[in-house]
């Protein structure tokens, strides 16, 4: 489904990623753990072209992220249209939440679908109710962001994602913003999603329900991936020395 | 009646002049000057804050010389200077001209400040969603920057207004030009020109009262 290959990316002098290669299956979760600053979340945004990357090759379902195949096989820039319709088959869920804070929850789960899709409001304001049910928000959903917890708002923007029926969601710190006793519901929403088989990546620093959700964790360090394998082996048995010593620290 | 050095008998044979022949342009000059300095304004704005090098440049410049050049000689330029050169402006098409394009500068900063206020994480977050940067501008940035800049934007709108007394200068007869006028012909120079101010006063304060409305109608969400 996600196909990376030798990412690099820079600001300016610094080099955030180094040669990141990742390989995420069909309805396979994987969680990116590691550090500050180790370019975790810069990594994730390149999936779906928030950021351009300096070098290497991302696809997404077979296709390139932001970049076209000619026929004598060079790569070019893609066209906005083909960034935009990828960008749409891609949720990403943000650690601010991000909602649009002059509209309504249910407006906030329309807003993509409407805009993007051009489906009628009408129709798309039941399928948004039902997806704010499924988060749990059937009754807020004339509630502006500023008048729910944080917790609140990040399902909301779940479901906002959702909306646009995505065929892979990416997770940057959706916990990391939140009150320590509003972290557990909005976890129980992404674990949900797990359940019934979304593609996902999910840079946390929840390490819990990094090893209930995760089918394979990554360990990223200095702009590199230093390990993946199953949690069980990552969080009892960690082959790096490097991985090791984060999670001493963690846990 | 005399009230002090006024004439109230005076006040009100030019009072029903200064408002019909006066007042009346006043505001139609500024209501379009409103109009087209903002579109001007958000244009410029736009180009502003863009990607691309070139409207970059044309935006910075159009600031540039527009706010650094007076508008009094901005306006002697449009009608006197293009009239030299064969394009004859009308003094109405001269007057709204002016203020709309010097209008237009200001606006474009107050717009371009009341976009970059808005959190960078919106515009990820619309593009996301797989809009386009358009898309995203009108639909989500836009809308938010919008009360951010009533505030100022009314500021402008009232400078505007007073300006509008500029264009008397270009024969354009609006409120300040018909109190001249009317002086021409009655030497009262204190009661005309007191009875001007005072309804350049009045117009202020009605748009005032108006934009604190548009405010309180707009607050209905705290913007995070």
């Amino acid at each position: 489904m996600i196909v990376a290959e030798n990412v690099c990316k820079s600001f300016g002098k610094l080099q955030v990623l180094k040669d990141v290669s990742l390989t995420v299956k069909k309805g396979e979760v994987v969680v990116i753990i590691g550090p500050s600053g180790s370019g975790k979340s810069t990594f994730l945004r390149c999936l779906n072209y928030l950021e351009t990357i300096d070098s290497g090759y991302i696809t997404v379902d077979g296709h390139p992220v932001g970049k076209k195949k000619l026929p004598d096989g060079r790569l070019v820039n893609d066209s906005k249209k083909n960034i935009y319709r990828l960008r749409s088959q891609i949720g990403m869920v943000f650690q601010r939440f991000n909602l649009f804070p002059h509209l309504t929850a249910l407006e906030n789960v329309i807003e993509g679908p409407v805009t993007v899709y051009k489906i009628p409001r009408e129709e798309a304001k039941e399928r948004g109710t039902e997806l704010l049910s499924k988060v749990g928000l059937a009754d807020k959903a004339d509630s502006y962001p500023s008048q729910l917890s944080g917790g609140q708002q990040q399902r909301v923007a779940i479901a906002r994602a959702l909306a646009m029926q995505p065929k892979a969601m990416l997770f940057d710190e959706p916990t990391s913003a939140l009150d320590p006793e509003l972290v557990g519901e909005v976890l129980a929403v992404i674990k949900d999603l797990a359940r019934e088989g979304m593609t996902m990546v999910v840079v946390t620093h929840e390490m819990g329900f990094a090893r209930e959700v995760a089918d394979r964790v990554v360990f990223m360090d200095e702009g590199r991936i230093l390990e993946e394998d199953s949690p069980q082996v990552i969080f009892s048995n960690p082959k790096h020395p490097r991985t090791r010593e984060f999670l001493s620290k963690i846990l | 009646m005399q009230v002090g050095p006024i004439d109230v008998d005076f006040l009100l044979t030019i009072l029903p002049i200064l408002l019909k022949k006066g007042a009346l342009l006043t505001l139609e000059l500024t209501v379009e000057a409103i109009i087209f300095g903002t579109i001007i304004g958000l244009f410029i704005a736009l180009f502003k804050i863009s990607s691309i090098k070139i409207l970059n440049l044309i935006g910075g410049f159009y600031t540039w010389v527009i706010r650094g050049i007076p508008l009094l000689v901005q306006l002697y330029i449009l009608y006197f200077g293009f009239a030299y050169i064969g394009i004859q402006f009308s003094p109405k098409t001269a007057a709204v001209l002016g203020l709309s394009i010097c209008g237009g500068a200001y606006i474009a900063e107050i717009i371009r400040a009341g976009i970059q206020s808005i959190d960078k994480g919106q515009m990820e977050a619309a593009l996301s969603l797989g809009m386009s940067y358009t898309q995203a501008m009108r639909r989500v940035i836009l809308p938010q920057a919008y009360r951010r800049l009533l505030p100022p934007m009314g500021n402008e709108f009232i400078a505007l207004m007073k300006d509008t007394s500029l264009v008397s200068i270009i024969s354009m007869t609006e409120l300040l030009r018909q109190g001249i006028i009317l002086n021409s012909t009655y030497f009262r120079a204190m009661e005309i020109y007191l009875t001007v101010g005072v309804i350049y006063l009045f117009m202020t304060t009605l748009f005032i009262y108006l934009i604190n409305r548009l405010e309180k109608r707009l607050a209905i969400y705290d913007s995070n």
